[in-house]
């Protein structure tokens, strides 16, 4: 295992810095307070190549390894300061565009990934329901096939970017009693008739990325837009959830490192009783802490990431990446505002909010009890 | 008739949002000369619309250089020519090389930055049109072809208004601030680049011989501004301008 970046690598990951810290930093308190996803951002974003990141130069993408997309993700969530946006990416990459790159058909690939590698296409997937969740493949929403058509019928819930997607992978059962066998996958794209994503729910954090519950109501999926094979969404959704677990908080350790930075800043600037706050004890410790979990956290998402570039199964890997870094960036906020006092209170340090969007990853892509369920499991508990 | 080919020049300088340096020993981080970025900009727009089939680039300078001769062709630029010399030319040595370049790329028309922001010359364009006798128009705003592109229309920045001038092409433009805005690099932009090979050239190679009629004695860094005092009153202000400052 080497993680030492080479000359190419250190050039996209500077370039990638260099993006997030000068185009996406702006009136971010605002769309936070207002709850505004940033759609020039995301084009930005888009044009930019971060979508496409791990998807073949073929399909429209940069063909990155799984190490050097964290590596990247992990640099835009370091210097880009709107968590939210980045989920919205987050999901889009590891909701929408690995189940169309790993299971869609060659057709399918070439009509969705070019543009959700350039961002003018916005994805994500539909999962949960108001009585499924953590008991995921126990689906309410079915399919029934007529004709060259599927007919969607049921709801979904905390579905992210739904408000604005132009395709969403979703899954429905097509035979109840086969239980997670019946499940299937369908892209449903915007304005398909029976589609109704338009039921925004508000949030404690990543206000930026824009959520909603989806109702289908007979809802019209074209034949050709089953993703897999009927009944093999259960299997489809276990892969690209394994992906999503392992990646999706690359930003999170970039983000911890960025308030670790802030703290460090803010302890030897701060003076109290006649020096800085970082020669109190209680301040020092918080902050090595708050390195020591960074280190663990950066040291996981490689190892996790590395594992998938080898082609080796991370299904105990991605939950424990998963686990210990939405653990360490909740602790990490929580110690960042104790470090700034009353300041780190207030809206306008940008400190607080870093809590408030960090709390969501102990429950989306899995609460941290599944993740410890499926570690037990795996540990022959 | 669509042009053949644009030769735009740009000069690497120490990044003006790092300090207000102009020294190649002291900075530590170069871009390119925004005005060049502007000029690099404005090929890659008019080949986008069709207008030229190729832009290629030519700066002079180090192995270092390199750095910013990828990021022009991060940006778009289709090959760069490398003139290898490390000596602080100025801007009648540059004109120079870069009009034996001319002869050798034969463009339709060179663009470059009106001036570069380390050293404020502002002269290589119109040495270059001299020594070229190709017509000239600087700190252009705008480019319009005319005459299936044996013109172009230019509008000019001057203190004393917009001007717009005509000249039969090939010319030398160079260009203001408000021509376009740069694009941002992408990653796809960069991955292209690592395909493009850059070409180097010695003064040698294109038989001629060239030395700096000024030489730099020295660089420092401007000292640095006192921190400023506030008045309690508009006595106490006029009184300090009057007695420390000693203005009025």
């Amino acid at each position: 295992m080497d993680f030492s970046w080479s000359d190419q690598q250190r050039e996209l990951l500077d370039a990638v810095g260099r993006f997030g810290r000068e185009q996406l930093n702006y009136d971010v308190i605002a769309h936070d307070r207002d709850a505004i996803f940033n759609h020039d951002a995301w084009k930005k974003c888009g044009e930019f190549g971060i979508p496409g990141l791990l998807v073949p130069a073929d399909f429209g993408g940069l063909g990155q390894d799984a190490l050097t997309t964290v590596g990247a993700l992990e640099r835009l969530g370091y210097t880009c300061k709107d968590n939210g946006l980045l989920f919205s990416i987050n999901a889009h990459m590891w909701t929408a565009v690995i189940p169309v790159l790993s299971h869609g058909n060659e057709s399918q690939k070439r009509k969705f990934l070019p543009g959700l590698c350039n961002g003018t296409l916005i994805g994500g997937n539909a999962m949960s329901e108001p009585n499924s969740g953590s008991d995921a493949f126990n689906l309410g929403t079915t399919a029934v096939r007529k004709g060259d058509k599927y007919i969607l019928n049921g709801s979904k819930i905390f579905v992210t970017n739904a408000p604005i997607a132009d395709v969403l992978v979703v899954f429905a059962t097509v035979d109840k009693s086969r239980g997670a066998e019946g499940i299937s996958a369908f892209l449903v794209e915007k304005g398909a008739p029976g589609f109704d994503p338009s039921h925004r729910i508000k949030k404690m954090g990543i206000r930026t990325a824009p959520m909603s519950e989806v109702f289908f109501e007979n809802c019209e999926v074209p034949a050709e837009n089953l993703l897999g094979k009927e009944g093999a969404g259960s299997w489809l959704f276990t892969r690209s959830m394994t992906w999503e677990r392992g990646c999706i908080l690359a930003s999170a350790v970039g983000a911890m490192q960025r308030l670790l930075e802030t703290c460090i800043r803010y302890a030897n600037e701060r003076k109290q009783g006649g020096h800085s706050i970082g020669k109190y004890q209680q301040v020092a410790t918080k902050i090595v802490d708050m390195k020591m979990r960074v280190e663990s956290a950066r040291h996981m998402l490689y190892h996790c990431a590395w594992l998938t570039g080898q082609r080796k199964a991370v299904y105990l890997e991605a939950a424990m990446t998963k686990l210990h870094i939405s653990d360490a960036w909740v602790k990490c906020a929580e110690d960042a505002i104790q470090i700034h006092g009353g300041y780190g209170y207030m809206i306008e340090y940008e400190v607080e909010r870093e809590l408030r969007d960090a709390i969501g990853s102990k429950l989306y892509s899995g609460t941290s009890e599944i993740q410890r369920n499926i570690i037990a499991s795996l540990l022959g508990l | 008739m669509p042009l053949a080919k644009i030769l735009v020049a740009f000069k690497s300088v120490p990044d003006p949002a790092d300090a207000g340096m102009s020294s190649h020993d002291i900075a530590s981080k170069f871009v390119i000369n925004p005005f060049d970025e502007i000029a690099i900009e404005e090929a890659l727009r008019m080949r986008e619309r069709g207008d030229v089939a190729e832009v290629a680039g030519v700066t002079i300078g180090p192995a270092a250089v390199d750095e910013q001769i990828r990021a022009a062709m991060a940006m778009g630029v289709d090959r760069v020519i490398r003139v290898d010399d490390s000596r602080a030319l100025d801007p009648y040595a540059i004109s120079r090389i870069l009009c034996s370049l001319v002869g050798r790329e034969q463009p339709s028309f060179v663009i470059m930055g009106k001036q570069a922001v380390d050293d404020d010359s502002n002269q290589v364009g119109q040495m270059l049109a001299g020594l070229l006798d190709w017509p000239q128009a600087t700190f252009v705003s705008k480019i319009e072809f005319l005459d299936n592109y044996s013109r172009a229309c230019c509008t000019r920045e001057t203190d004393s208004g917009l001007e717009v001038i005509e000249v039969s092409l090939p010319a030398v433009i160079t260009t203001d601030l408000r021509l376009n805005e740069p694009r941002y690099v992408s990653l796809p932009g960069l991955m292209k680049a690592r395909r493009k090979t850059i070409e180097v050239a010695t003064c040698e190679q294109l038989g001629i011989t060239v030395q700096p009629l000024t030489v730099i004695l020295s660089t420092a860094r401007p000292p640095k501004r006192p921190a400023g005092t506030r008045v309690d009153s508009i006595a106490d202000l006029v009184a300090r301008l009057k007695n420390d400052a000693k203005v009025l």
